[in-house]
């Protein structure tokens, strides 16, 4: 279904363009790869931590006796153990390590024990005995924003970033839509559940064992927490279960440290899939109002949005969420006028940070519903819309910033619209086409499995109805806003039994996107010797940047690459006298070659305060999709019949797993259209398992037609581009909008349940 | 308690087993075999399958006295010899091959999943069959469509080497 | 999870005398051992039923099926006589849980699963069928999934099973062990409305041990459907469910049976709606007129009405597919198979 070149570009055929395999796959399906929940030490013990039931409620005593009084026990710690600091965030400090006289949301840490058994840890956390007294929640966000008069989260008040846009001055059309939409709280929900091994070590200080996206931003806020210098909390990165944003904050890294210093033995903590939804931070809710402007023919004069966005109890990263939907809230369109007003509130609610997409999600399901409103109100339709208000390279973002390198996006949308759709799923009582697959059978035979609710069988085709949905998307690759954003690579170049071996070295946390196969393949490229070892990730070589915005490819790819060439540079140099001299020779000579280089895209720059201007991203990549979807009216049961999607990503590095990047990001998309939700009602989540909160299964998901382009951008290295998030911005509103092709309905929210559509649809 | 258990062929006992303990718990912490996967312990990920008597459970909702003197086989148990590249079972191989692996958590489950589908149907199964097979095996990384590919792949192939074993002379 | 003591028992005698007190059976464990896990199950004694040989599917002299509580809902689900008599209730079985499930998951298990309402399962809120007394959150919170028919002030939990709801539809019997002798407690009225004790899910009490399910000879259950709706494509409990089988001559509805799933705190038999039917024409117009008399009495909360029209169109949806001339045993059209 792909159509994407395969050949490799260099004369290793395992270098760049190549669909090498993962080098961790072997140990992967045969179970012997260590995850970090599979780490396991003599003597080690198990943790566990008690969190809090009210989502805002001041403490007024602990009593840990008699959790201390249980046989197999061996400490119980609250934030008057905490060594040193005893706040911690990415970017404010603003979160306990454990509650200091006060929690903030439900499921905020209090006390931590380690014991002999997991259960037995948990019966003494549960046997902690904490005297709250429960105080008025802030769970109204747009209350927080707005009402004066709403208690404060946080001394400081509720207003975590306030980002307006501004440009222009022409608020006036001959076409005007305006609509309301509400995105719900997303969880990344990866399969490995947060989990990590703390050893206590000789020198006073901690080796910990841990699933991270960035190993040196954790060390940054552990080493003061723990009262250690840096040098003193090494960190490696133990197998990553998945992250999608979720592992950017700090989960247990502290607590099983403290536990373990405190004890002397190592110290493992698991979460539980429960505790899974109480240990990260999820997708920030959001409220957006938005007004489109346009002449008659559909070309965009101005838009005016106001996007709210619920960070709930802590900071995370809430900012620089907010930062993405101002800067990308008119989506990839040209548009002179724009007054955008990005809120990040605090409330009692679970805090909200980081996932795939990164605040340009859920302003890209606004305004591409926006867009069909607009194609509608001028009689176009949702393609042509959009390709006469597509960016392409030149173009003046509402920040001000010019599109600097391709961006197809008009022809993007052509190629997409060209693709054959899919054939109408043919039944009994709605037979409108031959069957030219079965010339000699009466009658095609449907298989009820590919139509709306399945293997339910809840229909032959009576009641089904048939959409097709665009979605546009851009998002920005790499850390934007001024953020000193870079990645470090060691590359060593030795003889390994007589021959040249290549150990490449970093930090950068492989979370499942493939990162270890793609920094390989670079050597490969480079350096044109196949035999290559990934080291694992440390901290014994500098910070790789964390393993999110799409960033890795770029950023560790392009240290890689520089490291490989500063590696070629230096055995250009001691060739230099003897030319005629193989690598072999050089190596016997003169020994290993290692060459350490750190790697920094084009720096970027803040957004003004009141305008917004500025030059604050440093790449943007673009996706869309079509969405094809049969929707059981009557029931309210939506089937996703195929979902395509065109994405530019410069160059290809290694197109199997570049497909399965963009596969993966268009399901979380799908499910964020039509099931995934964190239910959160008066601060209290009511959903944290995976009974309740639905993920896509694999008969959720449609088969997917990719094409992929590669325009190089000139800046990027190999003219790459980021390419992990994209899709997950685009498959949402285009799934929205296929449903509501099918149903005429409005859908101003997703998640879209089956009462959105059943209850609003005639019967 | 002491517990007995079959695992991979080989008779192994766990002591001082807590009643309370899941069969997933004593493979992964009392007997040494972490490849069935702890991503949700209520059965709804399919992460920790594994043959039990020959059939396909959530390991972490069997409670280790079930499975007393009982035949499991985990994804540990599929690769045979001890050259891991050569050993692969044919769908461990495809899951490398067609790129069905990201993170891996899900995949010795869905292996053992699409392993028994596999082994329990004698054509090479209709994708429609193969999504039904696995839709109580979650993934968060591929969207699942790498994973049809392997099986597609896997079962493929062991049609073949069975076709082949037919009709080689003995 | 609380500690308990472990024993095996390896007939029903044996079980039953130890399913005394605080006992608890086990069977595939797949809804008991997750209780447990959350603290909302907190048996003393775990006996462990897995190897009592109550594991068959047998004919009875009268045409039915006597079905052991310890039959694996996969066995069931795929076993020839089943498949042939029953339809809908294959079709149910195979419409819960995933297949890993299903191959742990017996029958009684089955029938005794507890509601999947999140307050039940979050021990840190009240809830009136965990902790008698305690209250009901969810008429006032989250009750977007629970119950619309026969809910109680006390609780408007829903029953999760879909094997139950065909069960109920075909009146089957189940035969109970204890310490007092045998009964035999048939549906629906073996799973209880919520009254004022909702902590009761059925009419047994402490030490029964259900050892079968009884289905009657009921020929025309040959021609029967178990339609369910959730939340996404499959692995998701039943936002409503219908079971039903139809018995059509002439053009005139001679006799059938109707239950609906997701909808009441036990699997609901819809009796307004098979007594509207029975002698009624087999028309769209008496199927709708079916399916509101019995949901005239829906007492729908905010956030589930939804729930209303939807088991009216899936009941209507279903008679129509059951009285559709098209030879229903075309592909793909067997229920799930897995």
């Amino acid at each position: 279904m792909t159509s994407i070149q395969t050949e490799p570009r260099s004369g290793s055929r395992s270098g760049v363009g190549a669909s090498v395999p993962r080098p961790d796959g072997t140990l992967k399906v045969t179970g012997e790869f260590a995850y970090s929940s599979d780490l396991w030490l003599d003597g080690m013990l198990w943790g566990a931590t008690l969190r809090s039931p009210h989502p805002s409620a001041w403490i007024r005593s602990i009593d840990i006796g008699p959790a201390l009084a249980m046989p197999g026990v061996f400490a119980v710690l609250t934030h008057e153990d905490v060594p040193g600091e005893k706040f911690y965030g990415l970017e404010h400090r603003d979160q306990p390590v454990l509650a200091v006289d006060q929690v903030r949301y439900q499921g905020e840490p209090v006390a931590l024990v380690a014991a002999d058994h997991p259960e037995t840890a948990r019966r003494a956390a549960a046997a902690i005995i904490v005297a709250y007294e429960p105080r008025e929640a802030v769970v109204d966000p747009r209350r927080a924003a707005f009402d004066p008069s709403c208690p404060p989260v946080h001394p400081h008040g509720n207003l975590v970033r306030h980002q307006p846009v501004r440009v222009g001055d022409r608020f006036q059309a001959e076409v005007v839509v305006t609509g309301e939409y509400e995105v719900g709280m997303q969880d990344q929900a990866f399969l490995g559940p947060e989990s990590g091994l703390a050893v206590p070590a000789e020198d006073g200080g901690v080796d910990l064992f841990i699933a991270t996206q960035w190993l040196h931003v954790d060390q940054d806020q552990v080493a003061p927490c723990l009262g250690l210098p840096k040098e003193k909390v090494r960190l490696s990165l133990a197998g990553v279960g998945g992250a999608f944003g979720a592992r950017e904050d700090l989960s247990m890294q502290i607590h099983a440290s403290m536990l373990a210093l405190r004890t002397g033995r190592p110290v493992k903590i698991v979460y539980g899939r429960e505790e899974s939804f109480f240990g990260h931070v999820h997708r920030h809710p959001a409220w957006m109002r938005y007004e489109h402007g346009a002449t008659a023919d559909g070309r965009l004069v101005y838009v005016r949005a106001e996007i709210l966005l619920d960070g709930g109890a802590y900071c995370s990263t809430s900012r620089a969420v907010v930062g993405n939907a101002a800067s990308l809230g008119v989506g990839p369109y040209e548009v002179d006028n724009v007054r955008i007003d990005a809120y990040g509130v605090y409330t009692n609610n679970p805090p909200c940070g980081a996932m795939r997409g990164f605040g340009a999600v859920q302003a890209c399901y606004a305004y591409e519903s926006q867009m069909d409103r607009l194609a509608e109100a001028c009689g176009l339709s949702p393609v042509e819309i959009r390709i006469r208000n597509a960016v392409s390279q030149g173009s003046r973002l509402a920040t001000g910033q010019v599109v600097d390198s391709p961006a197809p996006l008009a022809g993007m949308l052509r190629e997409l619209a060209a693709m054959p759709l899919p054939g109408s799923t043919v039944t009994r009582r709605s037979i409108t086409e031959p069957s030219s697959a079965k010339p000699s059978s009466a009658e095609p035979v449907p298989d009820l499995r590919s139509l709306p609710g399945g293997v339910s069988q809840t229909t032959h085709g009576e009641g089904v109805r048939r959409g097709v949905g665009y979605g546009v998307g851009i998002k920005n690759i790499c850390f934007s806003e001024g953020f000193d954003d870079y990645s470090t690579a060691r590359v060593r170049v030795e003889l390994l039994g007589g021959e040249p071996h290549v150990l490449v070295h970093t930090a950068a946390a492989e979370v499942g996107q493939g990162l270890i196969t793609v920094k390989a393949q670079i050597a490969r490229t480079e350096l044109g010797i196949d035999k290559v070892t990934v080291a694992p990730a440390d901290t014994s070589v500098g910070s790789a940047g964390s393993s999110s915005a799409s960033r890795q490819s770029y950023v560790t790819g392009g240290a890689v690459k520089a490291a490989c060439e500063a590696v070629r540079e230096r055995l250009d140099s001691l060739r230099a006298g003897d030319p005629e001299l193989g690598l072999v020779e050089l190596l016997e000579r003169f020994g290993p070659v290692e060459e350490t280089r750190e790697y920094r895209h084009r720096p970027t720059f803040p957004m003004d305060p009141v305008t917004g201007q500025g030059d604050s991203h440093t790449q943007l990549a673009l996706c869309v999709h079509r969405a094809v979807v049969d929707v059981d009216v009557e029931l309210g049961l939506v089937k996703v019949v195929e979902l395509a999607a065109v994405q530019d990503v410069g160059r290809i590095l290694n197109p199997v797993a570049l497909e399965g990047q963009i596969h993966g990001g268009t399901a979380q998309g799908l499910g964020l259209a039509l099931m995934e939700e964190i239910q959160v009602r008066d601060g209290r989540v009511l959903n944290p398992s995976f009974t309740d909160y639905l993920i896509p299964t694999i008969l959720d998901m449609p088969p997917m037609r990719l094409s992929i382009l590669e325009n190089p951008d000139p800046h990027a290295p190999y003219g790459l581009r980021g390419a992990g998030e994209p899709p997950t911005l685009s498959s949402t509103p285009a799934v929205a909008a296929a449903v509501r092709a099918a149903t005429g309905l409005e859908l101003p929210r997703v998640p879209i349940r089956p009462e959105d559509i059943a209850l609003a649809a005639p019967s | 308690m002491r517990v007995h258990i079959d695992v991979n062929g080989e008779r192994l006992a766990a002591d001082d087993v807590w009643e309370g303990e899941s069969l997933l718990y004593v493979l992964r912490e009392r007997l040494g075999l972490p490849g069935a996967k702890n991503a949700c312990e209520q059965g709804e990920c399919g992460s920790c399958t594994v043959y039990l008597d020959g059939l396909p459970v959530c390991a972490c909702l069997v409670a280790a006295g079930q499975a007393e003197g009982r035949e499991v086989v985990t994804v540990e148990g599929l690769a045979s010899g001890d050259d891991l590249d050569q050993g692969l079972d044919e769908v461990q191989r495809a899951f490398v091959e067609a790129g069905a692996v990201q993170c891996g958590f899900c995949t010795p489950g869905l292996i053992v999943q699409a392993h028994s589908l596999i082994e329990s149907t004698p054509q090479v199964p209709e994708d429609a069959d193969i999504r039904e097979a696995l839709a109580g095996n979650l993934c968060r990384c591929t969207g699942y469509e790498k994973i049809i590919d392997a099986v597609r792949l896997a079962a493929t192939r062991k049609a073949q080497n069975k076709a082949a074993q037919k009709k080689a002379p003995r | 999870m609380r500690p308990f003591a472990y024993q095996r028992a390896t007939d029903v005698p044996s079980a039953v005398a130890a399913g005394t007190g605080q006992a608890m059976y086990l069977g595939g464990g797949t809804n008991l051992v997750d209780l447990m896990r959350l603290g909302v199950a907190t048996p003393e004694v775990l006996v462990d039923v897995t190897r009592v040989p109550f594991d068959t599917i047998e004919e009875t002299p009268g045409g039915g099926l006597l079905i052991g509580a310890g039959v694996r809902n996969s066995d069931l689900a795929a076993h020839p006589l089943v498949l042939r008599n029953y339809p809908m209730l294959a079709q149910a079985v195979v419409a819960g849980g995933s297949g890993q499930i299903r191959n742990m998951a017996t029958v009684a298990g089955n029938l005794l699963q507890r509601t999947r309402c999140s307050y039940f399962q979050d021990i840190t809120k009240p809830c009136n069928k965990r902790v008698p007394g305690s209250g009901c959150p969810a008429r006032e919170g989250d009750h977007r999934n629970l119950a619309i028919l026969g809910h109680s002030e006390a609780c408007v939990a829903t029953h999760p099973s879909d094997m139950a709801v065909p069960l109920a539809a075909l009146g089957a019997v189940v035969n109970v062990e204890s310490s007092g002798g045998p009964r035999a407690i048939p549906m629906p009225g073996f799973h209880r409305l919520p009254g004022d004790a909702p902590e009761r899910d059925t009419l047994l009490r402490p030490g029964d041990l259900v050892t079968a399910v009884e289905l009657p000879a009921l020929p025309f259950a040959a021609r029967s459907r178990y339609r369910k709706v959730r939340d996404r494509a499959s692995f998701a409990f039943a936002v409503v469910s219908v079971a039903a089988a139809l018995d059509v001559a002439d053009g005139v509805v001679r006799d059938c049976r109707i239950a609906l799933g997701g909808v009441a705190h036990v699997p609901w038999r819809a009796e307004r709606a098979e007594a509207a039917l029975r002698g009624a024409p087999a028309t769209a117009e008496e199927f709708a007129r079916a399916a509101e008399a019995e949901l005239a009495q829906a007492s729908p909360l905010p956030r589930n009405a939804f729930k209303v029209p939807l088991a009216r169109n899936v009941l209507v949806r279903t008679l129509l597919d059951l009285t559709a001339r098209e030879d229903l045993t075309a592909a793909g059209d067997t229920g799930e198979t897995s």
